[in-house]
């Protein structure tokens, strides 16, 4: 529930001062439920602004936090994040791709981020497979490898961008940002964001089992090859989804499921939900602190860990690192 | 009834053969023990058994069914894995480790419904672990974490239990506790055993403790002799296996007939 009462609150917060009555206005006639019209300034910011933003901060935060939590499981490792398997690494090479090619506010940004991001997953996961199975730590060599080769590639592109136009707007997009959030661009990503995370969230029993040695959970039944893939293509779908839209905003999908973890336990069936709602809820936060605390925009991929850090050292010291 | 039953079975890892024309049938509620020195094939028998790995040539039939055409979901109805270690990647609750011996039953996109939980926390109980439920398992002793395997094994409600080594990291009273469990599971409930294990003491314990128990001794690849405990672990077979001199000695006391082997010293 956190998250739709955050991105009612974001409604009222922003450098364009409106009063409750304003704001309730603007839903109103926009809902239906309501006649009188208010300003075009407040609809303006309220439902093209604010409101958008505000779910699309819900949807990427969640879809991170949760791809995130389901590869750490997967991977039977902590230390792994939503970019594991190179999407966001992927997803910039495109992203810078499209910047030169076709310049900075078209909607191949989007298309290109978000192919070359599923790209890089199942180029990782070819050089990961043996035979027929997927041991954890080649598919982790397969995502180190991957990431190291976009990562060199956004590099070359940076290098040989014009420095006056593309240059910058390729550098901001690394950074993340939900700046450019409007209704039809969240429609479009919320498919594989809602898909991906609607399917973790439905299998996360399973992703127990999944975190276990691949023989034994082939002993208890589970067809390791099948899941394991659906769990990656879920996550790799909510990860590229968010990442399409937003830019790479880093530690939300390595530290939001730790959070969870000391908040509510491993089990995954209680685990995913909680980084889902932290997760949506730290980054509507986090774009209300972005959008507001200067008169231009700053950087997502800046503010989440400068603000996340101090949150997560107070979580660990109160905690002690419980069960870890 | 033989369970499982293997025919020439062999398996190999490319050119690699590790297991050469297995032959053996595992008959309802025994205890069959698989005994060997290191690197004999002990291990990778057992995962062929599971269907873990598929043989390369002759068949392992479940049940008469041939274990390749199976499914996972339906072999975990018939067999349940005790692992020799436990790698432990999170710090689950010990009820939320049992829990996944119920995988088999529940669909890919459902959680465990109550009575999974009732049958797990029963499982939890048989091994006397039912205090440990909400403990994180990370913090349980090598001897607490084998039972809670038993107890997951159970949760999967199979009629075999498949053991590899189950004992190899547990100390002298964990291994005799643990050893006691499995006694206790097979007399109350009629399940079948087979475990891969270092030490033919256990074939003798299972045997002195009155359960029907039959020894692989296995060697190189294949199975070097197959019969009961005193028929196959005799000072001949250890001499020529382990190059080792023994002594079986049988001991009558208030309960019964005692017989063990004694290692007594290597020969160069």
């Amino acid at each position: 529930m956190a998250p739709f009462l955050l991105i009612f609150i974001s409604l009222f917060i922003g450098r364009y001062p409106l009063s409750m009555g304003q704001v309730i206005g603007v839903l109103g006639i926009k809902t239906g439920l309501s006649a009188t019209a208010p300003l075009p300034i407040h609809i303006n910011v309220v439902w093209d602004i604010r409101l958008p933003r505000a779910i699309l901060g819900a949807l990427v935060g969640g879809s991170l936090a949760v791809s995130g939590a389901a590869f750490q499981g997967l991977f039977r490792n902590p230390l792994v994040s939503s970019g594991v398997l190179g999407v966001s690494a992927g997803a910039g090479f495109g992203a810078s791709l499209a910047i030169i090619l076709f310049g900075s506010d078209t909607f191949y940004v989007y298309a290109f981020a978000f192919c070359f991001g599923i790209l890089a997953v199942v180029l990782s996961y070819v050089i990961g497979t043996n035979y027929t199975s997927t041991p954890t730590i080649m598919l982790v060599l397969g995502g180190v490898v991957v990431s190291s080769i976009f990562s060199s590639l956004v590099s070359l592109l940076k290098y040989i961008a014009d420095p006056y136009e593309q240059l910058p707007s390729i550098v901001f997009w690394l950074m993340g940002s939900m700046a450019s959030a409007r209704f039809k661009d969240i429609a479009i990503s919320a498919i594989p964001m809602g898909v991906g995370m609607a399917g973790l969230v439905a299998m996360r029993w399973r992703l127990n089992v999944l975190s276990m040695d691949d023989r034994e959970a082939q002993a208890l039944g589970v067809n390791i090859i099948f899941v394991k893939g659906l769990a990656i293509l879920f996550a790799t779908l909510a990860t590229a989804g968010a990442v399409c839209v937003s830019g790479v905003i880093g530690w939300v999908g390595l530290v939001v499921p730790h959070m969870g973890r000391m908040l509510s336990g491993n089990d995954n069936t209680v685990l995913v939900p909680t980084c889902l709602s932290i997760g949506a809820g730290y980054l509507i936060i986090v774009d209300n602190v972005a959008r507001t605390l200067t008169g231009s925009e700053i950087p997502l991929g800046i503010l989440t860990s400068i603000m996340g850090a101090p949150f997560f050292v107070y979580l660990l010291k109160k905690t002690k690192g419980r069960g870890w | 009834m033989s369970i499982i039953e293997a025919e020439k079975a062999s398996f190999s890892y490319g050119q690699q053969n590790v297991l050469q024309n297995i032959s053996m049938k595992v008959r309802e509620g025994e205890m069959f023990c698989l005994f060997g020195p290191n690197g004999c094939g002990k291990t990778t028998l057992i995962q062929c058994l599971l269907g873990i790995l598929k043989t390369s040539s002759g068949t392992i039939r479940l049940r008469g069914r041939d274990i390749r055409s199976m499914k996972a979901v339906e072999i975990a109805r018939e067999l349940a894995y005790i692992p020799q270690a436990h790698e432990k990647p999170f710090p689950y609750k010990v009820i939320d480790v049992v829990l996944m011996g119920r995988v088999s039953y529940t669909g890919l996109f459902s959680l465990p419904k109550k009575e999974d939980r009732k049958t797990a926390e029963e499982a939890l109980e048989r091994v006397g672990m039912l205090s440990f439920k909400d403990k994180p398992y990370t913090q349980l002793s090598g001897g607490e974490t084998q039972l809670v395997m038993v107890a997951r094994a159970l949760a999967q409600q199979t009629p075999v239990l498949v053991m590899d080594e189950p004992t190899a990291h547990l100390d002298f009273r964990n291994e005799l506790g643990f050893l006691e469990t499995i006694v206790r599971l097979v007399k109350d409930t009629k399940i079948t055993v087979v475990m891969a294990t270092h030490f033919p003491n256990h074939a003798f314990y299972f045997e002195n403790s009155n359960i029907e128990s039959r020894v692989a001794l296995m060697n190189e690849k294949m199975f070097y002799a197959q019969g009961r405990p005193d028929e196959v672990l005799t000072e001949y077979n250890m001499y020529d296996i382990f190059k080792i001199k023994s002594k079986l000695i049988a001991h009558q006391w208030e309960e019964g007939k005692l017989k063990q082997i004694l290692p007594i010293k290597t020969y160069g």
